[in-house]
C-alpha cells in the first residue's frame, strides 16, 4: 500500500496512464495478504468437504424427497448432493449463495473503502494522482477477483469431494442424463461464473455503501440486513410485484443449471438483474468517490 | 464540469439505466396486440387441428392455477408450475417437470417410457403392450376423415355448449386462434368458458383457459410461454438411468390393477352438469395414518359438513368445481355447484 501512495509522486506526467495493472496488482495483493481473506476462503473451501462427508455419512436409505420439498434452494438441492459429484458443487454453492457468500462480498467491499478510510490508508489514494475513477475500477476488481475466487475454490473444493466419493460416474443432472467429465465441468463452470456475478453485485452494493461511511461494519450490517430482508420480502406473496426488483430473487434459479437441456431464461434475467445492481450501485459510489476530500 | 455536478450526473444516469433494466423486468408479458389472422369457422379450425400432426418442437408450458383449492400435502404434482416439452415430430417425446429444485423426467420414444424422478434417483421403464399401440392405431384410424370427426365432435359438443372462434390472440409470441366453448344457458356448471388458443400456421393448441362465472382471470391455464418448432436432438429421446439409480420395470396390464377394487364409479348428468358419482374404496376411509394419508382429517379440514336427502357428509369447493364425501363412503364430484351433486346423491 505504502508504494502505491508514495511512487505515483515522481512520475507526475503519469497520472492518466499510472499503469492501471500495476494498480490492480498492489490492490490484490492487498487483498490476499489480510489473514481474514485467507480465513473466509478456507472456510468457504472446507464447507463442500464437509457437506459431502456428512452426506455420505448420513446416506438415509428412505426417500430425501419424503419431507415437504421445493422450499428453498440449497437445501433441497443437497437431498440429491449425496450420491451426485455434479450436484454437490452447485448445490453447496446455492446453500452457501443464501448468506455466506453475499456474507464474504460485503466483507471484501467493506474492507475495500470503508475499512481503508477507518484505517486512514485511504487517505494515501485520495492524495495520490489516480483518478477517482480509476480508484473505483481498481476497487471494484479487487472485490471482483475475491468473489470469483471464493466461488471457484467452492466449487473445486466440491468437485474434488464429490468425484472421491462417488467417482466419475456420478456426473449426471436433476434430468438423470450422464455427462462427460468436459461437459460436467462445463456445467459446473456456470454456476461458479453466475454466482460470482450475483455476489460482484453485492459487493457492488457493498462498495457503494463503503464509499459513504468510514465504518466498515455499517456496511456488513447493511448488506446483511439487506439480504435477510430480501429473502424475507421474497417469501411474502402478496408483494409479487416486488419480487422481480429483488437481487436475490433468482437466487433460488441455479439449479436450472443441472437441467437438461437447461433452461436458460430465468439465469439470463438473474444475470441481467445483477448488471442492473451493478450499474446502480458503482454509480452511487462513483458520485460519493468523486466528491469525497481527500 | 466540475466534480459535483460530474457526480450528480454519473448517480443519476447510472440508477436510472439499472431502474429502468429493472423495471423492464418487472414488467408481466403484456398479451401485446391481438394478431391480424384471416377469419376462419369453428367446423375449420377444429378439422385442421384433428388434421395435424405435431411437429417437433421445443417449448416451456406453464401452469396457472387458482382454482381456491387448500394446499394438500402429498399431492406433489399440483406443486408443479412448469414443463418443459419436446418433441421430434414422430414417436418420441420428453417432458421435464420442475419441482422446487428437483424434476421428473418423462422420456418416451416409440414403445417405451422412462420416467425419471431425481428427488429419490429412481427410474421406472414401462414397456406399452403391443395391443395398446393397435388401440390408439384404431382411434387414430376413426379420425383419419378430420372434416367429418371434426363434424361429428361439433355435433355432441353443441348439444350442450356453443362454439365460436373468437378472435385472435398472441401466445408465446405466435398468432393463434381462440376458440371458445361457452355453456348453453341451460346447463348448471360453474365454470363460464373453456378458451382454447390455436397456433394459426401449425394448428397445435398453445393454450387452454377455464373461466368460472364471476371471475375475469382464468382460473386454471395451461400454456405454452415459449415454443420453438425446430428439430430437436435425438439425444433428448433416448434415456439410461445414471448411477446408483433404483430402476423398475412395469407391464400396464389390460385394466390397471393398482386401483383398488370398488373405486369405479359411473357419470351421471349430460354436458357440462356431469357428475361423476361413485364409492370409496374401502382403503383409503380405513384406519388413518397408513402410508401418512389421512383422509378423515384432510376431510375436517378442508371440508364444510353439509347433509340433506343423500344423507350427510363433507363438502369440498373450489372455484371450478365441488366433491362430495358422504358419511356411508359415496363420494360425486364435478364442475357444478353443490345443488346439483346433492341431487345427483339423492338419486342413487
Amino acid at each position: 500500500m505504502t508504494e502505491v501512495a508514495t511512487a505515483p509522486a515522481v512520475p507526475v506526467t503519469g497520472r492518466a496512464h499510472a499503469s492501471l495493472a500495476r494498480l490492480v496488482r498492489a490492490e490484490l495483493r492487498w487483498i490476499f495478504r489480510r489473514p481474514r481473506t485467507l480465513v473466509v476462503l478456507g472456510l468457504l473451501a472446507v464447507i463442500p468437504v464437509i457437506v459431502g462427508i456428512a452426506l455420505t455419512l448420513v446416506d438415509s436409505p428412505g426417500p430425501p424427497g419424503g419431507g415437504p420439498g421445493g422450499d428453498g434452494g440449497g437445501e433441497s438441492l443437497l437431498a440429491t448432493a449425496g450420491g451426485n459429484a455434479l450436484v454437490l458443487p452447485v448445490g453447496t454453492l446455492a446453500m452457501a449463495l443464501g448468506l455466506l457468500l453475499p456474507l464474504s462480498a460485503a466483507m471484501s467491499g467493506a474492507d475495500a473503502l470503508a475499512g481503508e478510510t477507518a484505517h486512514g490508508t485511504l487517505r494515501g489514494w485520495l492524495l495520490a494522482p489516480v483518478g477517482r475513477g480509476r480508484l473505483l475500477l481498481v476497487k471494484s476488481i479487487g472485490v471482483a477477483v475475491f468473489t470469483v475466487t471464493a466461488t471457484v475454490v467452492m466449487a473445486l473444493t466440491g468437485v474434488l469431494t464429490g468425484l472421491v466419493i462417488n467417482g466419475t460416474g456420478s456426473l449426471f443432472t436433476l434430468s438423470g442424463t450422464t455427462l462427460s467429465f468436459p461437459a460436467a465441468m462445463l456445467k459446473v463452470a456456470i454456476a461458479a461464473g453466475w454466482v460470482a456475478l450475483q455476489l460482484w453485485a453485492v459487493g457492488a452494493v457493498a462498495l457503494a455503501i463503503s464509499a459513504w461511511t468510514e465504518h466498515p461494519m455499517v456496511v456488513l450490517a447493511s448488506v446483511l440486513g439487506g439480504v435477510i430482508v430480501f429473502s424475507v420480502l421474497g417469501l411474502l406473496d402478496a408483494l409479487d410485484w416486488l419480487h422481480p426488483f429483488l437481487l436475490n430473487h433468482s437466487w433460488t434459479d441455479l439449479g436450472d443449471v443441472l437441467r437438461d437441456p437447461m433452461p436458460g431464461g430465468p439465469l439470463a434475467e438473474g444475470a441481467l438483474r445483477a448488471g442492473c445492481y451493478i450499474a446502480i450501485a458503482l454509480s452511487l459510489a462513483y458520485a460519493r468517490l468523486s466528491t469525497k476530500d481527500g | 464540469m466540475n466534480p459535483k455536478k460530474r457526480a450528480v450526473t454519473v448517480a443519476v444516469a447510472g440508477t436510472a439505466i439499472g431502474a429502468a433494466g429493472l423495471a423492464v423486468m418487472a414488467m408481466p408479458a403484456g398479451a401485446g396486440e391481438a394478431p391480424e389472422l384471416p377469419p376462419v369457422s369453428a367446423q375449420e379450425l377444429v378439422s385442421s387441428v384433428l388434421r395435424a400432426d405435431v411437429p417437433a418442437l421445443a417449448g416451456t408450458v406453464r401452469i396457472e392455477n387458482d382454482l381456491g383449492l387448500p394446499s394438500m400435502p402429498g399431492l406433489p404434482v399440483l406443486d408443479a408450475d412448469s414443463a418443459r416439452v419436446y418433441h421430434d415430430g414422430d414417436e418420441g417425446s420428453r417432458i421435464a417437470l420442475e419441482q422446487g429444485s428437483s424434476e421428473l423426467t418423462v422420456v418416451q420414444s416409440g414403445d417405451t417410457v422412462w420416467s425419471y424422478d431425481s428427488a429419490e434417483n429412481s427410474a421406472t421403464k414401462l414397456t406399452v403392450p403391443a395391443e395398446a399401440r393397435e388401440h390408439r392405431a384404431h382411434a387414430e384410424e376413426e379420425f383419419s376423415d378430420p372434416a367429418s370427426a371434426a363434424g361429428r365432435m361439433l355435433d355432441y359438443v353443441r348439444q350442450s355448449s356453443t362454439v365460436s372462434v373468437d378472435g385472435t390472440a398472441s401466445v408465446a409470441d405466435r398468432p393463434a386462434y381462440e376458440l371458445v366453448l361457452t355453456p348453453k344457458p341451460t346447463e348448471r356448471t360453474l365454470l363460464r368458458e373453456v378458451r382454447i388458443a390455436v397456433d394459426s400456421e401449425t394448428r397445435v393448441p398453445l393454450r387452454m383457459s377455464v373461466l368460472t362465472n364471476g371471475t375475469t382471470e382464468p382460473a386454471l391455464e395451461i400454456g405454452f410461454t415459449d415454443i420453438d418448432f425446430a428439430q430437436q436432438p435425438a439425444n433428448l429421446f433416448q434415456f439410461t438411468p445414471p448411477q446408483g439409480a433404483t430402476v423398475t420395470e412395469e407391464r400396464p396390464q389390460a385394466h390397471d390393477e393398482r386401483l383398488p377394487e370398488g373405486a369405479i364409479g359411473e357419470f351421471s348428468g349430460e354436458g357440462w352438469d356431469t357428475v361423476y358419482v361413485g364409492t370409496v374404496p374401502a382403503e383409503l376411509t380405513a384406519a388413518p395414518g397408513s402410508e401418512g394419508r389421512d383422509v378423515q382429517g384432510m376431510l375436517d379440514q378442508f371440508g364444510t359438513r353439509v347433509s340433506g336427502d343423500f344423507g350427510s357428509g363433507y363438502a369440498i369447493e373450489t372455484k371450478v368445481g365441488t366433491a362430495i364425501v358422504t358419511d356411508d363412503g359415496r363420494f360425486a364430484v364435478g364442475a357444478v355447484p353443490q345443488q346439483v351433486l346433492t341431487d345427483a346423491l339423492a338419486q342413487r
